[in-house]
């Protein structure tokens, strides 16, 4: 087997670090007097306010709209998502994607009927969906997954594809408007990849079931 | 191989800058510019009068249907057009939470079908199948938040 497609051993320090990325972004550290150091929301922190007569406004000024106004909000996000893709590329380094992807490899088979292997691709995908989709063509063209199986990761895959990174760098403008942990979102939107990618799994075993005879 | 972590951090920072400067800001800078033009010819009005049936099953205002429409071309217009109604009260914390996770799972479906399906090698017999589950996908996930939002 190629290479790319090997988990090979994961120290702990690799899980460690997994979890230190979970954490950093739920929101649970948020409420804790010391523990917030390490919360993504509280080191994004906050402009200061512009004070304009006797009413202090935002950094974004009040009323704006059209271009303008887009550019001005726009340009308010980068630095959270500095922080937020910083963090996710130390972590990275420190091995928590290759700890996940040894999570996720034992519960591919039952739930999906694809190989372990999958995982790695899977995994990869909620960082890049280009590296993703590179890799499940790899995968097939190596004949380490047939075509159903690559049906199905891909129907993972399409259904909020690059999730984490584009989370984390576009929606970085919802993050503060949200009325739930981010994290239960996050949750549920991988949740809704495996239902999405089941229901594949079902449409192919039944409706095209003869191409796959 | 045994890198600084603080250049790793700042290799990660200079790939938000170039999310956020290259690929986040000239999207919502659009959206906006849609939003208003749209506002402006009375078609955001008539989109939200169709529409308010259906996105009220979701808890949903009937604009927020233009939200789902420009994610489904692009992730960041869909963001940016969330931001846009945010911006004129349209939409309150929870409905934006409501709204949130259907703006990816049904994301960029335009842009992926070349990038993701097509690179992959998926045979375009297919795509329907897989373009269905996403929007499918989107509105479960609208229908449990709703539903969750309703009983707590």
């Amino acid at each position: 087997m190629k290479n790319e497609f090997v988990i090979g051993k994961v120290k702990f320090s690799s899980y460690l670090a997994l979890i230190f990325l979970i954490l950093f972004f739920s929101g649970l550290l948020s409420k804790h007097d010391i523990l917030k150091a390490f919360d993504f929301a509280t080191l994004s922190g906050t402009f200061g306010q512009i004070k304009l007569n006797e009413f202090s406004f935002s950094f974004l000024g009040k009323g704006g709209d059209g271009a303008r106004a887009g550019f001005l909000f726009a340009f308010s996000l980068i630095p959270a998502i500095m922080l937020a893709l910083g963090v996710i590329e130390l972590m990275q380094h420190y091995g928590a994607i290759k700890a996940a992807q040894k999570l996720l490899s034992p519960i591919l088979r039952p739930i999906l009927g694809v190989a372990g292997l999958c995982g790695i691709i899977l995994i990869t995908d909620l960082q890049s969906t280009d590296a993703g989709a590179i890799m499940s063509k790899q995968a097939y063209e190596d004949e380490l997954i047939d075509e159903k199986s690559l049906i199905i990761i891909a129907a993972w895959q399409y259904s909020g594809a690059g999730l984490i990174n584009n989370f984390f760098a576009i929606g970085a403008a919802i993050i503060s408007h949200l009325s739930i942990l981010p994290i239960i979102i996050i949750m549920l939107m991988i949740i809704m990849k495996f239902i999405g990618a089941i229901f594949v799994r079902i449409m192919l075993n039944t409706i095209y079931k003869k191409d796959f005879a | 191989m045994n890198k600084n972590p603080l250049d790793v951090f700042i290799e990660g920072a200079k790939k938000g800058f170039n999310i956020a400067v290259f690929s986040l800001l000239p999207n919502v800078l659009m959206a906006y510019v849609i939003a208003k033009m749209l506002t402006i010819l009375g078609i955001m009005q008539l989109l939200a009068k169709i529409f308010s049936p259906i996105m009220s099953l979701f808890s949903l205002p009937g604009e927020s249907i233009a939200v789902l429409l420009s994610a489904w071309l692009s992730v960041s217009a869909g963001v940016g057009m969330l931001i846009s109604l945010i911006s004129d009260n349209l939409l309150n914390d929870v409905q934006i939470s409501i709204i949130t996770p259907a703006i990816f799972l049904m994301g960029a479906q335009l842009q992926y079908m070349g990038r993701l399906l097509g690179v992959a090698g998926v045979r375009k017999k297919y795509w329907p199948l897989l373009m269905l589950t996403s929007i499918l996908n989107a509105f479960i996930a609208m229908g449990f938040l709703a539903f969750y939002f309703k009983i707590s």
